[in-house]
């Protein structure tokens, strides 16, 4: 009984915040009074405050553009990832393992170690503040925990099924898109959830290597906009957290059951 | 064939190693020269040797970034984790455990973005926070109070997540063994100190050591939050490093910064996971 009580006064106080969030943002502009932000919405203008944060605040290119980093990036770092532990736990290349630590390696350099070369490096090609740019460092990022993913796959995969492929005369290619890939199609959509979950909420590179609202990242434009819209304009704030957190929630919850078997399953 | 195989393999490997190489290698590499050079961004870097860590080690805003990245260190590897284990073992096998637990998961599905306005709303002055507490200090304006309110920021979001992590440990002990200990007449904390803690002893390293690395690389609520401010007062040493390189333009002793920030995380990683190896082994 002891034990309900605690976990319901905890999860009170846990709801908290998010009940300030959804009660505020769901307030009309004049309804908002920061002496009573306890009370329940007396309006509905959630949606409302979602189209004024799109419009007005102009986030809609930035969650245009953040969608393409969240889906593009990934898409492709899964595939260049899944190559490369095809090549090594499959083609078995020579020095595979040392190929693998190397290209693995690159996930254990802390972010602000890349910042400034690549600032220099995109503004001298013509990068900075591209969504080409952005899109070059996200799936940079993302390959090697995708190849790490892949290689272990790939490794518990029989090898009699490559043999039976190279008998039927498939090329290389052939038998790594048609025949590997698919077969990876769970391991794939894992990698693409996480990573696509990460893009969404960095900050530090779109902070560094853009500016304009078409190309700059949804977090650098709400770091902004916490600053510049204080204060009256409370609920559009609020409901543009919301309108930004629409994917990660979603992601979140068809993805809770696969996460915790996931994780039941794996090295724990 | 085996000739032909082995090129066709590194052909499978080159796109990764050209990303990896170019993107994260290099610059990874360009950064540590930099950091004993002078560059303002716009003449050529000049060598300096040690120059940028002896005034790193010099400046009074560090020993505020390093004092707020131990506060970060500390509170991160503390709260979360303890929250975590209690919210776990409470609903470990209780019916309508999931439903229970749902209040300290919506957090993590909130996006970053999401976790800066909520908590930008409740910290501010007059806000949600100062209501409850009773008080009316701008907690976001003063130093100690900005870092530890974002602190609890972090604590709500990463709170539940790792739930999930020792529910799944728990799953993971055998019931015979929690059996016996209840025949054996042992009191709930006592089987929570005696078989519990014990075999979650793994999985409580694991999950201290991935919040203890991503503490100290702090960055994210506390740049949106407070930009480091007011002053330096809440600069973390990611923070400062930003600062330094892209607000003062001064990149060679940003790339210092960078450095050792990632000296002190590969360092107290290691540190921490041959003490937890030993101490398990």
């Amino acid at each position: 009984m002891i034990r309900r009580l605690v976990l319901i006064v905890l999860g009170l106080i846990w709801l908290a915040p998010t009940y300030l969030l959804l009660a505020n943002a769901a307030r009309g502009l004049d309804d908002y009074d920061p002496e009573r932000i306890w009370d329940l919405p007396g309006s509905f203008e959630l949606l409302a405050n979602m189209a004024d944060a799109w419009a007005r605040v102009e986030l809609g290119p930035s969650i245009g553009a953040t969608f393409l980093y969240a889906v593009v990036a990934p898409a492709a770092a899964v595939v260049i990832g899944a190559m490369a532990g095809f090549g090594i736990s499959v083609l078995r290349v020579k020095g595979g393992f040392g190929w693998f630590m190397l290209i693995f390696g690159g996930t254990i350099f802390p972010t602000q170690m890349l910042l400034i070369p690549l600032f220099f490096g995109f503004s001298s090609t013509q990068l900075y503040d591209t969504r080409l740019g952005l899109l070059v460092i996200y799936t940079a990022i993302s390959v090697p925990f995708a190849a790490f993913v892949m290689r272990n796959f790939f490794t518990g995969v029989a090898h009699s099924l490559f043999e039976a492929a190279r008998m039927d005369g498939a090329n290389l290619w052939r038998v790594f898109w048609r025949i590997y890939l698919p077969l990876a199609l769970p391991a794939l959509g894992a990698v693409f959830i996480l990573e696509f979950t990460f893009i969404w909420n960095d900050l530090l590179f779109g902070l560094t290597l853009s500016q304009s609202p078409e190309v700059r990242p949804i977090m650098t434009a709400v770091s902004s906009l916490n600053s510049a819209y204080a204060g009256t304009r409370m609920p559009v704030i609020l409901a543009a957290g919301i309108l930004v957190s629409l994917p990660t929630v979603a992601l979140f919850l068809f993805t809770q059951r696969i996460f915790a078997r996931g994780l039941a399953l794996g090295q724990f | 064939m085996t000739g032909t195989r082995r090129w066709a393999g590194v052909s499978f490997l080159s796109p990764s190693l050209l990303l990896v190489a170019v993107v994260l290698y290099a610059p990874f590499l360009w950064t540590v020269y930099l950091s004993f050079t002078d560059y303002d961004g716009l003449r050529s870097p000049t060598f300096v040797g040690f120059d940028n860590y002896i005034r790193f080690l010099e400046d009074p805003a560090l020993a505020t970034s390093v004092r707020n990245t131990l506060m970060w260190a500390v509170g991160i590897t503390v709260l979360p984790v303890a929250f975590g284990l209690l919210i776990a073992v409470l609903s470990y096998g209780l019916k309508g455990g999931t439903f229970y637990r749902l209040p300290f998961l919506l957090p993590y599905a909130l996006s970053g973005a999401g976790l800066a306005v909520i908590w930008g709303f409740i910290l501010q002055s007059g806000g949600a926070a100062n209501d409850i507490l009773g008080t009316d200090i701008s907690l976001l304006q003063e130093a100690p109070w900005n870092t530890l309110s974002l602190i609890v920021a972090m604590t709500w979001q990463q709170a539940g997540v790792n739930a999930l992590l020792f529910l799944v440990g728990l799953q993971s002990i055998p019931k015979e063994v929690a059996e016996a200990a209840k025949l054996d007449g042992a009191g709930s904390w006592g089987m929570f100190r005696k078989i519990t803690w014990p075999l979650l002893a793994p999985l409580t390293t694991v999950v201290v050591g991935l919040s203890l690395v991503a503490s100290l690389k702090t960055f994210d609520i506390v740049w949106i939050s407070t930009q480091g401010g007011p002053g330096r007062s809440s600069e973390t040493l990611a923070v400062t490093m930003y600062r330094d390189a892209f607000v003062a333009a001064e990149f060679g002793y940003g790339a210092a910064v960078a450095f050792s920030l990632t000296i002190v995380t590969g360092l107290v990683s290691f540190i921490y996971m041959r003490r937890q190896v030993r101490a398990v082994s």
